[in-house]
């Protein structure tokens, strides 16, 4: 079930991405609607993160091509925002909380510019906006898990972009943090902004999320929940990995939302 | 009963500017991870030199510091080349290209010892003790000090310049390169940039410190510093001050005890680090239990 859409705000088209001869994605093929929060599923290994890097760039597809806004990445990097498993750097570095959200704005700054008081400001704002505002001047190595979770998003506000990639941004935070961080992505949803998230747990997802990417290896389904959620693609997406076929009956019936019955 | 005199100034002078170099590119280094990046460059840099000294027929040439500028960088690529490509350990590919260019240089001195007024000793040492005698005099006979003093000068300038030019750029691709790629920074230029700097200034310095001990000066200040600090800008003033102190204490302990200037800056440089390590340990037990526990987040 792959619904594809008019004038999107990203396209791809036939990606395949390996890594030694192995391929880790085939023939992947949608299109994505703006202002829409996207969540990207599927098992352990079904190549979701190296989507996310794909379409940013960090990786070069076998064959293929990701359009942005309809343009190529290069021309469209200033309305991108990425956001990184929060275990690829190195928590230790020397830097404050606010000297990480201000990287957010290197983009538009350019080359040799330092940032001034007006992306101060725009740091600060970020940082209240993930209610982190009580610790701006604080060491990065102290924070927690899902402060540093917060951080990493506040430098995404400060890219002040319109489509938003992130990687995992709910693995390993509390129930606090992810509500937090949930809430605020609906905010910038239903402010017009584009934010594709990746999630591997399909319960919270089914919650969370407006539209859907359903992913192992292949491309299962993309399209809006009330089309693509249903104990069949679910069971495509996560094959012999679910037996929780039966928990994912449960869950629908329990939200009182059943596709199957449309 | 020791007193100041100009030929100990000159040397400690130029010691500093050499550890303040060193320790400048040292702390982008450590916090890239690549501290042994730096050890492979200052060795691999050595057929760069002795290509550079055939070419110009002179230690001085600006062919030198372009020949170890280019060996520099090639064994930066090599390194990565390896990593990703070959799929070798990083710690592996340092030492395998590392020591095979560095070979490579020892051979070359050997094959061509009678045209190259070079031997490993000078190449691996250095001699700081000699800099008063070896001066830069003009062509109209005027005496301008030690040239490698000038060559330190000149150094650091172009340390300080680079630094300052790419300070942004530097740590936001030294904390998270993937995302400096993404926001579109030129990353690879900034890391090629960075090697290159790294190999011009231990062409720069080996005549002064050698090749081995200017590995002492890109690694040991900052990682003594790093334990002292977490902010960047007091971490790249406290390298700055060690360095200042390794050579001040280096060169009158060197007197004291007539020995290698060099080999006393690193030994300082090794204690320093040791007590530096002794007493953050000592600090942290003490500070144990008092420290401020981090408030839970409400939003």
């Amino acid at each position: 079930m792959i619904k594809h859409i008019e004038n999107p705000i990203l396209e791809i088209h036939d990606l395949t991405v390996s890594y030694d001869q192995s391929p880790v994605l085939w023939n992947v093929d949608f299109s994505l609607p703006a202002g829409k929060l996207i969540g990207i599923l599927g098992p352990n290994g079904a190549g979701k993160s190296t989507l996310i890097k794909a379409i940013m760039g960090l990786i070069q597809p076998s064959s293929g091509y990701v359009k942005i806004f309809d343009q190529d990445l290069d021309n469209v990097r200033n309305k991108i925002s990425y956001v990184p498993q929060r275990e690829s750097v190195d928590w230790n570095f020397p830097a404050s909380v606010l000297d990480v959200v201000l990287m957010g704005t290197y983009g538009k700054l350019g080359l040799f510019k330092r940032p001034g008081k007006k992306e101060k400001e725009l740091a600060l704002s970020c940082l209240e906006k993930v209610g982190m505002t009580a610790y701006v001047h604080r060491q990065i190595s102290e924070l927690s898990g899902g402060q540093q979770q917060r951080v990493f998003i506040a430098r995404a506000l400060a890219q002040e972009a319109d489509l938003y990639l992130m990687d995992e941004p709910f693995a390993g935070v509390d129930m606090n943090t992810e509500t937090a961080i949930f809430n605020l992505l609906q905010e910038m949803s239903q402010s017009g902004k584009t934010v594709i998230v990746v999630h591997h747990d399909i319960y919270s997802a089914v919650n969370y999320f407006d539209w859907f990417i359903m992913l192992n290896l292949h491309l299962v389904a993309s399209g809006p929940k009330n089309e693509v959620v249903t104990e069949e693609l679910l069971r495509k997406t996560y094959g012999g990995k679910l037996n929780l076929l039966s928990k994912v009956s449960e869950l629908i019936r329990q939200k009182e939302f059943n596709p199957l019955k449309d | 009963m020791m007193t100041f005199d100009q030929n100990a100034f000159l040397i400690i002078f130029t010691a500093s500017l050499i550890a303040i170099s060193c320790g400048l590119l040292g702390v982008f280094m450590m916090l890239r991870k690549m501290a042994m990046t730096g050890d492979a460059i200052s060795h691999a840099v050595l057929p760069g030199i002795v290509i550079g000294f055939l070419v110009s027929g002179t230690q001085r040439g600006l062919e030198v510091i372009i020949g170890a500028g280019i060996l520099g960088i090639l064994a930066t690529l090599m390194i990565d080349w390896l990593r990703k490509k070959a799929r070798v350990q990083l710690d592996a590919s340092i030492g395998i290209t590392f020591t095979l260019l560095f070979a490579i240089g020892i051979i070359l001195i050997s094959a061509f010892a009678y045209r190259v007024d070079l031997d490993q000793e000078c190449v691996l040492y250095g001699e700081i003790a000699y800099l008063p005698i070896d001066l830069w005099i003009t062509d109209a006979g005027n005496n301008l000090g030690p040239r490698i003093m000038w060559l330190a000068i000149l150094n650091l300038t172009l340390v300080l310049a680079f630094i300052t030019l790419f300070y942004k750029e530097l740590k936001l691709t030294s904390f998270d390169e993937k995302f400096g790629v993404v926001i579109g920074i030129p990353a690879s230029a900034i890391n090629l940039g960075l090697m290159s700097m790294v190999s011009y200034t231990t062409v720069s310095s080996f005549e002064a410190v050698g090749a081995i001990l200017v590995v002492a000066l890109l690694v040991v200040p900052p990682a003594t510093a790093f334990l002292w600090t977490r902010q960047l800008r007091h971490l790249i003033k406290l390298t700055l001050i060690i360095g200042v102190m390794v050579s001040l204490l280096g060169y009158y302990l060197a007197y004291l005890l007539d020995s290698s200037i060099a080999g006393m800056m690193v030994t300082v440089a090794g204690i320093i680090f040791f007590a530096s390590v002794g007493f953050t340990r000592y600090r942290s037990k003490i500070n144990f239990g008092t420290q401020n526990e981090a408030k839970a987040f409400s939003s």
